[in-house]
């Protein structure tokens, strides 16, 4: 795998970081559901399934 | 539930998982046992009990807070294709068998380092089994009906046998081979099937709770909603809790590669460096699996049961109070599979560690290089069997004495906080050449020290003697040092809070001392090795810089200790032979220590191997500037010998092309000289032919009759006229060939300049009574120097006629469109061409053989002439026979 590509998982990696805490952390602090599943808990869980895809795609492209 | 039938299941599932590990330690090499999904599988290993359990009390009762503990690892997956794989590559390249080793190996082998990564772990993990312990009998006891029932002591306690099978399994399938950083495939595989299972059955019991006691996901969230503290419960609670958020994500993150477990599973039994590719999106997506239903089997907990003490048991009292006993009996499983698989890697990788980072540097090396090496064998694996026993019996008796009160969480994260303070050391390490062995132990003693006084301390105090007075008042009354609150900072967690103040002050020491004193040439050498690890691997051997004198047999002997008579012998002729050194040499190289240190690394742990192969050699002192400067040099010899491999092949294909070149020369010039030799004998035959004549008409002495002389004369004519064709054609196959001549292309159409050409011979063609066919009537324009190619055509067709046999002859001239080109083709019924002439037929002065015979008919420049003006307009000729009788000619020019 290139490097350039490496450091795409690793900007990934901090971006997770960084959306994952405060301040971004508060905007998720709402009142209300998605499918029952609370606000704060969906955003959280949908950020979680991006990464996942996120360095899927990377890897299933670039590992060589 | 009878206490003997969950222990008959109990006894039933340990015998599954020893078959499981059977088989798979039977077929090692098969792809069912090695791919990554295994891998990722085994990496779930993070998932205990805690996960199983613990996450639900804290979603029923705090919310938000269990989260964390599995978005550090999700950030960190990503990073393993750069962090992981290099800690894999060095672990490999040095056969290290614990995170113990890799830390003391970065620091020079460092024997004391070695013990204190140790003892920090066991420190650590030790509470953190017997938490998996507790968790196993208090499930056992809601599960047994006879919830009354209380061990009065360890021998009827069902929990001790537990804990006793685990050992069994952890010795029977960890400790088969002395070496420690051989693959154990049974337990990885075992670790495995567990972690599907534990998956499986959270999910199962996640859907029933919702789908079947509930109405779905918003029918609890609606019930739910109306509680209090419901707002609490889903949020979190503003920049304070921020903080804790992030200090929890950051402890998880390092655990994750620090915790020793983890450390066994994700770096000594990788088998290949790719299945990490799979596992950076797999163990993600496992991680959220496991969290998609936390909440919702909480607050269902919450909402029918609704006793906070046991709300990291709702996924077991759930089914339990609905009459499932079978589905409660699953769930059961799958948190003892959490359990099992915990404590017998955890207790894998600390029964490693002690014994190659404490008990054998520390006291057995003098033994061993007394005994046999076979004993010596035995007597690592027993020291690493104990090892097990006693660690498994410590926890079971810190479980008996402590952990009765204190949650699976506020364990697990303090099991968190102790590990961390490896981080500096660990990560730093990793890309900061500088950190050195001292720093690195004042730092971890520093860290511990503020963890055990803010953490340690009030949680044994608050056990021992149910006070809390230090929590409260500080130490020696001053609030500023209360442990809970250093300097008054009181809005984090205990575990944040510690983790907060002991990171900061060992990262301190850390990089302070490190730049304070610079550490010795050993040290900085393997500093060298890790950060630099790519370049380094290419060296190999060579990576370590090492002057003095050492004799191969003393070192044999010290091998041969370990590794037997036959597995030495053999490891060195490898050596000697991969280095293309002779078999009998004397003295050993550094190459060969470093080579020997490795061998014996797996066995008895790096710090014992530096210190067992010091023993037998004289080993000069090196200044660190000789160590860089030679590292240095090595690197750049490396370097330069690509750089030279590059450069001579380079110059390779320069030769082969200049060796081309001038075989074309020479080829030109032999074909110069043919040329020059031909030309002068065509010239010479109309020469000598007229010379000849003109003797006999001068010597002539008027008796010659008319007639005679009038043939002579004829003759005279006919041969100049051949000499001046001759000369013609030559100057004309000069000018092309050397491409002399200006071609005048123009827009032509082929139909009427092949008409033009028939006509003009006509002639001659209905003299031999040649038929010439023509059918063609389609326009076709192209362009090209039409009198050129009149010539060619000229010369193809009388060609033609030439070889055709008079009244039979016919000829076929025909042209086509054809892929971008005009295609020409003049077909006869003649006699062809015989097979051997085809590749030459178009090459100057070419005569056939048989035409040789008799007096030549053409100049024999012909056809070569045709090829070059063909060529010159960018086309091609060629020549076949037909299937019956006769040749074809052709010839192809593009259309501009």
């Amino acid at each position: 795998m290139k490097k350039r590509h490496e450091q795409k998982l690793v900007i990934l990696s901090i971006t997770a970081l960084a959306i994952l805490n405060v301040p971004f952390l508060l905007i998720f602090n709402h009142d209300g559901h998605v499918f029952g599943i609370p606000a704060f808990y969906f955003s959280i869980f949908s950020i979680w399934l991006v990464i996942i895809l996120v360095s899927y795609i990377v890897l299933k492209r670039h590992y060589e | 539930m009878s206490n003997y039938v969950l222990f008959i299941i109990i006894v039933t599932y340990l015998a599954a998982l020893f078959f499981i590990a059977y088989v798979a330690e039977k077929n090692s090499k098969s792809k069912w046992v090695n791919n990554s999904v295994v891998y990722t599988l085994s990496l779930a290993v993070y998932c205990t009990a805690w996960t199983y359990y613990g996450s639900i009390g804290i979603a029923a009762n705090s919310g938000v807070n269990f989260l964390p503990i599995y978005l550090g690892p999700v950030i960190a997956a990503p990073l393993w294709i750069v962090l992981l794989r290099k800690i894999v590559r060095i672990s490999k390249q040095h056969k290290i068998s614990s995170i113990a080793d890799f830390i003391s190996l970065r620091y020079g082998n460092h024997r004391f380092l070695g013990a204190l990564v140790t003892i920090v772990c066991l420190l650590a993990i030790v509470p953190y089994i017997s938490l998996q312990l507790k968790a196993v009998s208090e499930t056992f006891q809601i599960l047994s009906d006879d919830t009354s029932y209380v061990a009065t002591s360890v021998y009827d306690d069902s929990t001790f046998y537990i804990a006793l099978l685990l050992a069994v399994f952890a010795t029977f399938f960890g400790t088969q081979t002395t070496d420690a950083s051989e693959k154990h495939k049974g337990i990885v595989m075992s670790v495995a099937f567990e972690s599907i299972l534990k998956l499986v059955f959270f999910l199962f019991v996640g859907i029933y709770v919702t789908y079947v006691l509930f109405d779905g996901t918003e029918d609890i969230y609606t019930k739910m909603s109306v509680a209090e503290n419901f707002e609490s419960l889903t949020a979190i609670n503003g920049f304070e809790g921020g903080f804790n958020w992030l200090y929890t994500i950051m402890l998880s993150f390092m655990a994750i590669f620090l915790l020793p477990r983890q450390f066994q599973v994700s770096v000594v039994e990788n088998v290949r460096e790719k299945h990490i590719k799979n596992a950076i999106w797999m163990f993600p997506l496992y991680l959220l699996l496991f969290n998609i239903f936390v909440i919702f089997i909480a607050w269902a907990g919450n909402l029918t049961i609704g006793n906070t003490a046991q709300a990291e048991y709702y996924a077991l009292l759930l089914p339990l109070q609905n009459g499932n006993t079978f589905l409660s009996v699953l769930v059961f499983l799958g948190g003892f599979s959490a359990v099992i698989s915990m404590v017998v890697v955890a207790t894998l990788a600390l029964s490693t560690m002690v014994s190659n980072n404490l008990v054998i540097p520390y006291g057995f090396l003098d033994y061993f290089i007394k005994s046999h090496p076979e004993r010596n064998a035995k007597y690592i694996k027993n020291i690493r069997r104990i090892s097990i026993f006693l660690i498994i019996i410590s926890a079971y008796s810190f479980y008996v004495n402590f952990s009765f009160e204190l949650s699976l969480y506020s364990i697990g994260l303090m099991a968190f906080v102790i590990i961390s303070q490896l981080a500096p050391s660990f990560f730093i390490g990793l890309f900061w050449n500088r950190g050195s062995s001292n720093a690195t132990i004042i730092g971890i003693v520093a860290g511990i020290a503020v963890v055990f006084y803010t953490l340690i301390l009030p949680f044994s105090l608050h056990a021992l003697n149910g006070s809390d007075d230090l929590v409260q008042y500080g130490l020696a009354g001053i609030e500023a040092l209360k442990p809970h609150a250093l300097f008054g900072i009181d809005f984090l967690s205990p575990p944040a809070h510690a983790f907060f103040w002991s990171l900061l002050v060992n990262l301190f020491c850390y990089m302070t001392f490190s730049v304070i004193k610079k550490g010795n040439y050993r040290e900085r050498n393997y500093a060298e090795m890790y950060v630099d690890s790519k370049n380094y691997t290419d060296l190999q051997d060579g990576a370590l810089v090492w002057k003095g004198e050492a004799y191969v047999a003393d070192i044999k002997k010290v091998l041969v200790k370990f590794l037997g008579d036959t597995r030495t012998e053999r490891a060195l002729n490898l050596f000697f032979r991969k280095y293309d050194l002779p078999l009998d040499t004397q003295m050993a190289d550094a190459r060969l220590i470093n080579f020997s240190e490795k061998l014996l690394t797996g066995s008895i742990g790096s710090a014992s191997a530096k210190i067992l192969i010091a023993s037998v050699v004289k080993e000069d002192e090196v200044s660190l500037v000789e160590v860089l400067k030679i590292l240095e040099e090595s690197k750049e010899t490396i370097a330069r010998n690509k750089l030279l491999r590059e450069k001579s092949n380079e110059l390779t294909k320069l030769t082969n092309q200049l060796k081309d070149a001038n075989e074309e020369l020479i080829e030109k010039d032999k074909q110069k000289d043919e040329f020059l030799d031909t030309v002068a004998h065509e010239l010479k035959t109309p020469i000598t032919g007229i010379r000849a004549t003109t003797e006999l008409l001068m010597d002539d002495d008027d008796d010659m009759p008319l007639e005679i002389k009038t043939q002579f004369l004829k003759n005279m004519l006919q041969d100049s006229d051949r000499l001046s064709r001759l000369i013609h054609n030559i100057l004309d196959f000069e000018k092309l060939s050397k491409g002399r001549t200006q071609l005048n292309i123009k827009k032509y159409n082929i139909k009427n300049t092949i008409q033009k050409t028939i006509d003009s011979l006509r002639q001659i063609a209905d003299k031999k009574q040649v038929e010439i066919i023509n059918s063609n009537q389609s326009d076709l324009k192209a362009e090209y120097d039409e009198d050129r190619i009149v010539q060619v055509l000229t010369n193809l067709i009388s060609n033609a006629i030439k070889f055709c046999d008079v009244k039979k002859g016919k000829i076929i001239v025909d042209y086509k469109f054809d892929l971008g080109y005009l295609e020409v083709s003049i077909k006869d019924n003649g006699k062809g061409v015989p097979k051997q002439d085809l590749p030459f037929i178009f090459d100057k002065f070419y005569q056939s053989k048989n035409q040789n015979i008799q007096k030549p008919e053409g100049s024999g420049l012909g056809l070569a002439i045709c090829k070059q003006i063909v060529e010159n307009h960018n086309g091609n000729i060629w020549v076949k026979n037909n299937e019956k009788s006769g040749a074809t000619f052709g010839f192809k020019l593009p259309f501009k």
